[in-house]
């Protein structure tokens, strides 16, 4: 009879528990509350009154700047509490870039939408139809952003996210290993086999590969395309959305493809992307087909790194070998946000005259604005040069299905599971499928 | 005492939480999620269209699909039987043992209480560096196989993992089943002349029938909704290689082209064979139990 008790007593505890769970979104709700009277307090309040409170819901995409954030949300709390005597509490959240979308979407459609996300550039025009982004256009940042980077975040002449993460981007190398072997950056494919092959034949490998995550293969065909595309076929893309082209036009873009994979190191489908960085700057491989935004890894794993960026060349002729420039990373208001002043404001001081440049360079992203007066890394020059001397191109808008496809196939591709003309086929499909759908 | 006047009435009280949460978070989504699949939602526009039956009709000619859900099926029938089998013999062989018994199942019972995610992300690192470092470092040349991106190496990969994490659950029920078979049947098997062997067979497994049943039962149920140890392991890949359907659905609802609306129609297919194949198995073996 006693065990009974005992067990009972036991049940209901967890019975207890589980109710004090399920009581958990009060809260929260209590806290958006507390928001909202905040919000409103704002635009009365007074600077010798007590502060009002207010909180803030941010949701990000990139948990490797956590720090750099966290730190830059709390200056945005002073900063609101000193001129506009509101005491903000910043709820950031960073979920990993894996599940990043699945969970704004559930909390976009759940009415749970944080008050200002991150989002793709490529993004920014499915997302501004469902109604989620709300028009930046006149706010004072819209005034200080480089005009070829608002082109990328705009949609109808409306301003609809801040730029965050810009950046000319195309092959890392390793510039020690280039200077040892006296190598110069490939202007043409042949150039880039001639170094493949003094590589080889000194012990090096040449390319890094980490195809474990489907993204990363993916940049190749990224790359490749936008050469070709604006190198030589500058109505392909067009013609796609049109279901007029076919994958077949640039087929070129194999021949650099299966060099990269020809020359790459061993066992690729088992290394991650951030392995990847650590092995390129523990200088495993001399070239690795990966973003700039990989530089801040590199860098941690190996401080004394000289990491440089050249243009992939597809083919022989150096017209197409271009790097690519594109918007990654942007910050978007939600429009039905109960606090409205709070989010425009910590827009606005994301590219703060006084502290954004800090932020940037911490991050190590790549000025984008006129408030950004600081110098960036040498890797950053040397992508800028190929812009500056018209080397460059807008990163094509392909439709993420597409692109996911790329990746999947590009793997299926290495394991040699699949041709060439198979990719073709099914990229094709999936192009002419996305279309469907609109 | 009062309870014995409406014994079900304290039964439902105990159950209410768990009940509570089961058709809020379970049974209202799996209902609504009808209506969902035959609309063209996108999980992100405000408004959709109804679209009738053309989801259910686009999902037959959907080679994806199918491909997904015939490595769903090798995979559950490879992990009912590696899964059940390895359970039973460590079940078989903790009760055997005199001393011990609560330190060894103790053991074997601690991969459940790990997330099969962490689970997966530390087998991760076991297959892409440890069984390396073994290959390339101890001359152990047979682990040198591609893991991760040979589709036959990482199906090897993939059921370890999962039976890993799920046979401590199957022992504990099957440790219990045989708690439950008398020893005097065992005994008087023994003088009549039986090995250990023969016991086992004839006397002691028909006895366990109804946890075999609760176990194969649960395996199969769990085999076709696999989603996180295949997520954490190969993502699906090398391209959709080792996509399960659950993989399948998951990407079709929030990447790609965001179509949550086919994605649940998916998910209502998934869900009628799953319930198929489960009353088979369940009369099956209901059949076959033996009670004492």
């Amino acid at each position: 009879m006693k065990s009974k008790k005992f067990l009972a007593c036991i049940l209901a505890g967890v019975m207890a528990m589980s109710m004090a769970a399920c009581g958990g979104t009060d809260v929260a709700t209590a806290g958006d509350e507390a928001a909202a009277n905040g919000s409103e307090a704002m635009e009365t309040g007074a600077s010798t009154e007590a502060p009002t409170e207010a909180e803030l819901n941010i949701m990000m995409s990139f948990p490797q700047y956590m720090d750099q954030w966290e730190s830059y949300c709390h200056k945005f709390e002073e900063k609101m509490l000193a001129e506009k005597n509101v005491k903000v509490t910043v709820n950031l959240e960073m979920p990993s870039s894996d599940q990043y979308e699945t969970i704004l979407q559930t909390r976009l459609t759940g009415d749970d939408a944080p008050d200002l996300f991150t989002l793709h550039a490529n993004n920014i025009g499915t997302y501004n139809q469902a109604g989620n982004l709300a028009d930046l256009s006149g706010e004072a940042l819209a005034g200080k952003i480089y005009e070829n980077v608002k082109e990328t975040v705009s949609v109808d002449g409306k301003l609809l996210a801040v730029p965050i993460e810009s950046q000319a981007w195309g092959v890392l190398y390793n510039k020690d290993i280039f200077a040892q072997y006296d190598l110069t950056p490939p202007e043409t494919l042949s150039d880039l086999k001639s170094i493949c092959e003094t590589l080889n034949s000194n012990g090096v490998t040449p390319f890094l590969l980490a195809f474990q995550e489907q993204w990363v293969p993916q940049l190749m065909t990224g790359l490749t395309l936008g050469d070709i595309v604006s190198g030589k076929i500058p109505d392909w893309l067009e013609r796609m959305y049109k279901d007029e082209g076919s994958y077949e036009e640039v087929k070129e873009i194999f021949d650099v493809i299966d060099l990269i994979m020809a020359n790459g190191t061993d066992r690729a489908m088992e290394e991650g992307s951030e392995a990847g960085s650590a092995d390129f700057a523990i200088g495993k491989a001399a070239m690795y087909v990966q973003g700039t935004w990989a530089a801040n890894t590199i860098m941690a794993t190996n401080p004394d790194m000289n990491l440089g960026v050249f243009a992939l060349p597809i083919n022989d002729d150096p017209n197409c070998t271009r790097v690519n420039l594109s918007t990654s990373t942007t910050l978007a208001v939600y429009p039905g946000t109960q606090n409205m002043d709070l989010a425009l404001a910590f827009a606005n001081y994301v590219l703060d005259d006084a502290d954004s440049s800090e932020l940037f360079q911490s991050c190590s992203f790549n000025p984008l604005a006129t408030c950004h007066n600081y110098e960036s890394s040498s890797w950053v020059k040397e992508a800028s040069e190929y812009v500056a001397a018209g080397k460059a191109y807008q990163d094509l808008v392909i439709p993420s299905a597409v692109t996911d496809e790329q990746g999947r196939l590009l793997q299926e591709y290495y394991v040699g599971d699949t041709t060439v003309e198979e990719i073709i086929q099914k990229l094709d499909l999936a192009f002419q499928n996305t279309n469907s759908l609109k | 005492m009062k309870n014995k006047k409406n014994p079900n009435r304290s039964l439902l009280i105990f159950c209410a939480p768990a009940l509570l949460v089961y058709k809020i978070f379970k049974l209202y989504p799996a209902v609504s999620g009808i209506f969902y699949a035959l609309t063209d939602w996108n999980g992100i526009n405000k408004t959709y269209h109804f679209v009738g039956f053309s989801n259910f009709i686009e999902i037959c000619g959907d080679s994806y699909f199918w491909n997904a859900m015939w490595f769903t099926l090798k995979y559950v029938l490879a992990i009912v039987v590696v899964a059940n089998v390895v359970a039973l013999l460590l079940a078989v062989a903790i009760e055997s043992r005199p001393k011990g018994k609560g330190f060894f199942r103790t053991i074997f019972y601690m991969p459940n209480m790990i997330s099969m995610v962490i689970g997966g992300y530390m087998w991760m690192f076991i297959f892409t560096k440890v069984l390396y470092y073994m290959a390339d470092n101890w001359n152990m040349k047979f682990l040198d196989k591609s893991w991760i991106g040979n589709p036959k190496y990482s199906f090897v990969a993939i059921i370890t993992v999962a039976a890993w994490g799920a046979v401590g659950y199957l022992m504990i029920i099957y440790m219990a089943a045989l708690q439950g078979v008398p020893t005097e049947l065992k005994a008087a098997a023994s003088l009549d002349g039986a090995n250990a062997w023969k016991i086992f067979w004839n006397v002691t497994f028909p006895l366990i029938g109804h946890a075999v049943t609760i176990c194969v039962f649960w395996s199969l149920n769990s085999g076709f909704q696999v989603f996180d140890v295949i997520y954490a392991l190969t993502g699906g890949g090398p391209g959709r290689a080792t996509q399960s359907a659950a993989i399948n659905i998951y990407e079709e609802a929030f990447k790609g082209n965001i179509r949550y609306g086919y994605a649940t129609a998916k998910s209502m297919v998934l869900f009628l064979i799953v319930l198929l194949i489960t009353m088979i198995q369940l009369r099956i073996s209901k059949g076959k139990e033996e009670e004492l």
